[in-house]
């Protein structure tokens, strides 16, 4: 919860004590600076580029003195390209100030309200279809996509009724959304591979017309915005406050929303999905806002922000093709150093914010009897064995029980043997990965007392899926054990980094989760970047093993995670009363005389190792550490004790289910557990988002 | 509710075992036995694989085998991504009708095993883990995809050893000499024409939204060998990756190469997002201004001529190409 009970994005005027020295020419100075660097970066960008077209050609071919030839890449390609970097970025500014003021969020962003993922989904779905779309056409698809995810976000979460809920619907649904767009490139490679570059984001253009088509769809929207700046801040003074002062709360939202999604549609639809840009911006403008007064006000701070974002693009651009050679440059997506840079920043801003964040209201959860829990256990229990039974049983060729048998005394036939062979190993990797990254889950959250908190928001899995892709990157031959070797470091590494950053007041709640979240963006740009220059033509394989799949495992790979999910049971069941305190609030365990900080390393520690095993075995399984904690205490309530067997059953069978429709669905095509599981995961946590709101 | 939930889940369970007793492949008897000629080769990872026999029962997880496959007279019992291979590699099309063993990175071990093959012929890019678990359903050749250092030597190399496995071997002779006399017609033709020496750029292109990327295939290709081998010379002097040799530009990127170039592109009519050159290009400033577009040297050879193939796709091309320049 605490993520969002955050300061105001904006700041009221009234709080500000009016001994601000000469505040308005300090804007204006700030503001004429800004502006200068964007001017500076955009001719630096301009004279970049893989022809041999330089700063003396382009200021040649500026005062049309230049031959054609060199005029034309001018022309066509440079400045086309400098004018989308400059418009997506101050589109996507824009869209993540007003976003942020509107849901009093820090993390609020086209990227974290799904409309990213949304638009990128739908441009992915008309790709696979293979029809080659007018810009235009696309662009309607891109913002219908966007708009259609950020109405289910806001549909689900309720307008005005807090923002946690907000910003956890549309994280789930983002995962979930990219997790289809994942699997339509895995479907569709020959279709959809420019996509897959594009994904990443790059403002190189064919030309003026796209940047054309666009502007007046991104003037639609920044100017909507700017007459609405007024309402937006009386928002920033709370619902009620704003209500007092006769402004239409939802309707203010509503307005803002629509067009924040029209800002992103465009910008995707120019040049893909350009990450972080929307979250940034606007942080790199809060703090001038204390500075100076000028920038306390929407009216004024969207246009800094407009600034910041075309200034960060650029910036990205200029950078990217400055460090790697021309021809090389061309195949890295600048959204991948916006996400680096991006990453970087938010780490850094995540450990300069004040973490006033208290304990958030426990989740208003009605307490289940003992019964209900027997029930719901029992019912989890059946459904389990169900599904097992059919996972073993089900696939390309359909086996019976017989065979199992057979298959078990080590009578079975050559088929049946080799199928059961390669099925089984793949049931348990499902099974055990699934119930290691819920107790993770259900470990995280608990300590963090997040909702948000998880192995894969914390970075943790991204870390990993790095650690395996440089390996298989730079060691072709690596077995599955050198992989699985790689995975743990990476995700070491990366629990310690963000754990070690975080460690600074006893892993307070809201850095914790910030500074994850900026290094699992920065681990997938990363990935990008490895995949991008060392394979570029082989990026299916680093995506089938990033989509999390039991491909290919053996019997061998599953059993550190079993072993680790023993050792986690036991010891989430031993201190089970110390997790119902940690996550009660901060206080009580204090006054019960418990020492924080060491115990919730312990867990912390603890959950690394079991979704670090997860990864090894089963590649990067998303959804499970978040979804099946919130199921399980919306289905017994908060007890440690009932939370932990139920959490671990529900992992576990999402996880099976996943891996048995993967393999089943579009058989012989196979889709990774990963993707189904976010396939399945989406709607169940969407639903629970809409039950509890009763 | 919950107890309606709980008999419902109790009943599905119980129908679902009792549904799926018996057994679907009688328990094994161990009499099955070959009495013909053993073989044993060494594939393109180097790992010993033992047949009982020429192998006539042959899964492919790759394209590029596939192709030679079938141009040895050996027609696959189950090919990866049947609709992508019809699609892009027409120069070589299937005689069968092999089953779909599923995407080409990941085929499905099921699939594979009910096909009950006598060979499985993968290439290295398959990752380690799978071809592990295929060395259980059948004996496996790694071929080698592509070689930098030598690609045409590396693709007669596969035949050969595809060859070696299925008993074709004279068939595979008669396929490289056919391939060299296409060579050798290829270059006659050529430099009958005044082409000899010529600079060709080869190269393939994507769109997405309104981005166009480009793809060289520089020297160290299998067409950039085959253009030099015919006498061509490659104008690219953007640097290809190590195995296929395919590097990356943008249309800014062409502007470096000389103004007399050759330049080719193959392109396919049911994939639009793969030929950029006639669609999106067309009105670009850039490619409109370069040297052999306004000479009208930009040829679009055939559809369906697989860039990563064997001797079968390499003849049609060394046709189409020689076709295009000579006309």
């Amino acid at each position: 919860m605490a993520v969002t009970t955050t300061e105001p994005a904006t700041e009221p005027t009234a709080a500000r004590p009016s001994t601000v020295p000469s505040s308005r020419s300090g804007a204006a100075a700030v503001t004429a600076g800004i502006v200068l660097l964007v001017a500076v970066l955009a001719v630096v960008d301009i004279t970049q580029g893989t022809a041999a077209v330089g700063p003396s050609e382009v200021l040649e071919a500026l005062t049309g003195r230049a031959d054609p030839d060199d005029a034309s890449v001018v022309v066509a390609s440079r400045l086309p390209r400098m004018t989308a970097g400059l418009l997506v970025g101050a589109v996507l500014g824009m869209a993540g100030a007003v976003l942020q003021a509107v849901s009093r969020n820090v993390l609020a962003s086209p990227d974290t309200l799904a409309v990213n993922a949304g638009s990128y989904l739908a441009l992915g779905l008309a790709g696979a279809t293979g029809v080659s779309l007018p810009m235009l056409a696309s662009s309607g698809i891109a913002f219908v996509g966007g708009l259609a995810a950020a109405a289910v976000v806001l549909g689900l979460s309720g307008l005005g009724t807090g923002t946690v809920r907000l910003v956890l619907a549309g994280t789930a649904l983002m995962l979930g959304l990219h997790s289809m767009t994942q699997a339509l490139l895995l479907l569709f490679p020959e279709q959809t591979k420019g996509l897959y570059e594009w994904n990443q984001g790059s403002i190189a253009q064919n030309g003026f017309d796209g940047v054309l088509q666009m502007l007046p769809i991104a003037l639609v929207g920044l100017i909507g915005l700017l007459l609405t700046a007024r309402r937006v801040d009386a928002l920033a003074l709370g619902d009620d406050a704003a209500r007092g002062l006769g402004v239409p709360v939802r309707a203010t939202r509503l307005t803002v929303v629509v067009l924040a999604a029209l800002l992103s549609a465009a910008a995707v639809t120019l040049a893909g999905p350009i990450g972080f840009v929307g979250l940034c911006a606007p942080a790199l403008v809060r703090p001038l806002a204390r500075r100076f007064r000028g920038f306390s006000r929407s009216r004024t701070a969207m246009p800094a922000a407009a600034l910041t974002g075309a200034a960060l693009v650029l910036g990205s651009d200029v950078l990217l093709r400055a460090l790697i050679a021309d021809d090389r440059s061309v195949a890295v997506p600048t959204g991948v150093v916006t996400s680096l840079v991006g990453a970087v920043f938010l780490v850094a801003m995540a450990l300069r914010v004040r973490d006033t964040a208290g304990a958030g209201a426990p989740d208003r959860l009605r307490i289940p009897s003992r019964a209900v829990f027997l029930a719901t256990v029992a019912v989890l229990v059946v459904v389990l064995v169900g599904l097992v039974i059919a996972a073993v049983l089900v696939g390309d060729s359909k086996l019976l029980l017989g065979d199992v048998v057979n298959w078990a005394q080590g009578r079975a036939g050559r088929t049946v043997s080799f199928v059961l062979d390669t099925r089984v190993p793949r049931v348990l990797a499902a099974l055990g990965a699934g119930a290691a990254l819920a107790l993770a889950g259900t470990l995280v959250q608990a300590v963090t007392r997040n909702p948000l908190a998880e192995p894969n928001v914390l970075g943790v899995t991204g870390g990993g899926a790095l650690g395996a892709v440089i390996l298989v990157t730079t060691v072709p031959a690596a077995g599955t054990w050198g992989v699985a070797g790689a995975a743990f470091a990476g995700s070491a590494v990366t629990a310690v980094l963000v754990f070690g950053l975080a460690a600074r007041g006893g892993f307070r709640q809201n850095r914790l989760v910030l500074v994850g979240i900026g290094v699992a963006s920065g681990t997938a740009a990363l990935i990008s970047l490895l995949i991008v220059l060392t394979d570029p033509f082989n990026a299916n394989k680093a995506l089938t093993w990033l989509s999390g799949s039991t491909y290919g495992r053996t019997m061998p790979d599953v059993v550190p995670v079993a072993l680790a999910l023993l050792v986690g049971i036991g010891v989430a069941v031993a201190r089970r009363t110390e997790l119902d305190l940690i996550s009660l609030d901060e206080d009580t365990p204090r006054l019960l005389g418990l020492r924080l900080a060491p115990g919730r390393l312990g867990f912390l520690v603890l959950s690394v190792v079991l979704s670090a095993t997860a990864v090894a075995c089963a590649g990067t399984i998303g959804f499970v550490g978040l979804v099946a904690p919130h199921a399980a205490r919306a289905l017994v309530g908060r007890r440690h004790a009932r939370v932990v067997p139920v959490a671990v059953l529900l992992g576990a069978t999402l996880v099976c289910a996943a891996d048995l429709l993967g393999r089943t669905v579009i058989a012989p095509a196979q889709l990774g557990a990963g993707l189904m599981t976010a396939v399945i995961g989406t709607p169940y946590f969407l639903y629970l988002l809409v039950r509890s709101r009763r | 509710m919950r107890r309606l939930l709980l008999t419902a889940a109790a009943t599905t369970a119980a129908a679902l075992t009792l549904a799926a007793c018996g057994t679907t492949e009688p328990a094994a008897d161990k009499t099955e036995k070959k009495a013909s000629e053993a073989i044993t080769l060494k594939d393109g990872k180097g790992t010993e694989v033992k047949l009982d026999g020429p192998a006539t029962k042959v899964v492919a997880t790759e394209w590029n085998v596939v192709e030679s496959l079938v141009s040895l007279g050996v027609d696959p019992v189950g090919v990866a991504d049947v609709k992508g291979y019809k699609t892009w590699d027409s120069a070589v099309p299937l005689k069968n009708e092999p089953k779909d063993i599923g995407t080409r990175g990941e085929p499905s071990m099921d699939t594979v095993a009910s096909l009950a093959p006598d060979l499985i012929v993968a290439t290295t890019d398959l990752t380690p883990a799978a071809v592990k678990q295929l060395r259980e359903v059948a004996p496996v050749i790694e071929v080698q995809s592509a070689d930098g250092a030598g690609q045409i030597d590396r693709m007669l190399a596969n035949v050969d050893l595809i060859a070696k496995a299925t008993g074709t071997t004279d068939k595979a002779k008669s396929l490289r000499d056919g391939f060299e006399a296409k060579v050798a017609e290829g270059k006659k033709a050529l430099a009958d024409a005044g082409m000899a020496g010529k600079g060709i750029a080869f190269a393939d292109g994507y769109v997405a939204s309104n981005q166009v990327s480009i793809r060289p295939y520089t020297a160290t290709s299998l067409i950039g060998e085959v253009n030099e081998a015919v006498g061509l010379k490659n104008a690219w002097t953007v640097k290809g990756d190590e195995a296929y040799g395919l590097g990356a530009t943008d249309v800014e990127g062409l502007t470096k190469l000389p103004g007399d170039t050759q330049f080719a592109y193959i392109g396919n009519d049911d994939d639009p997002s793969a030929t950029p050159f006639t669609g999106e290009l067309a009105k670009n400033p850039v490619w409109k201004s370069l040297p052999f577009v306004k000479a009208g040297d930009v040829h679009r050879l055939d559809d369906g001529i697989w860039m990563f193939g064997g001797p079968g796709s390499m003849e049609a091309y060394i046709d189409a190409v020689v076709g295009a320049l000579t006309k």
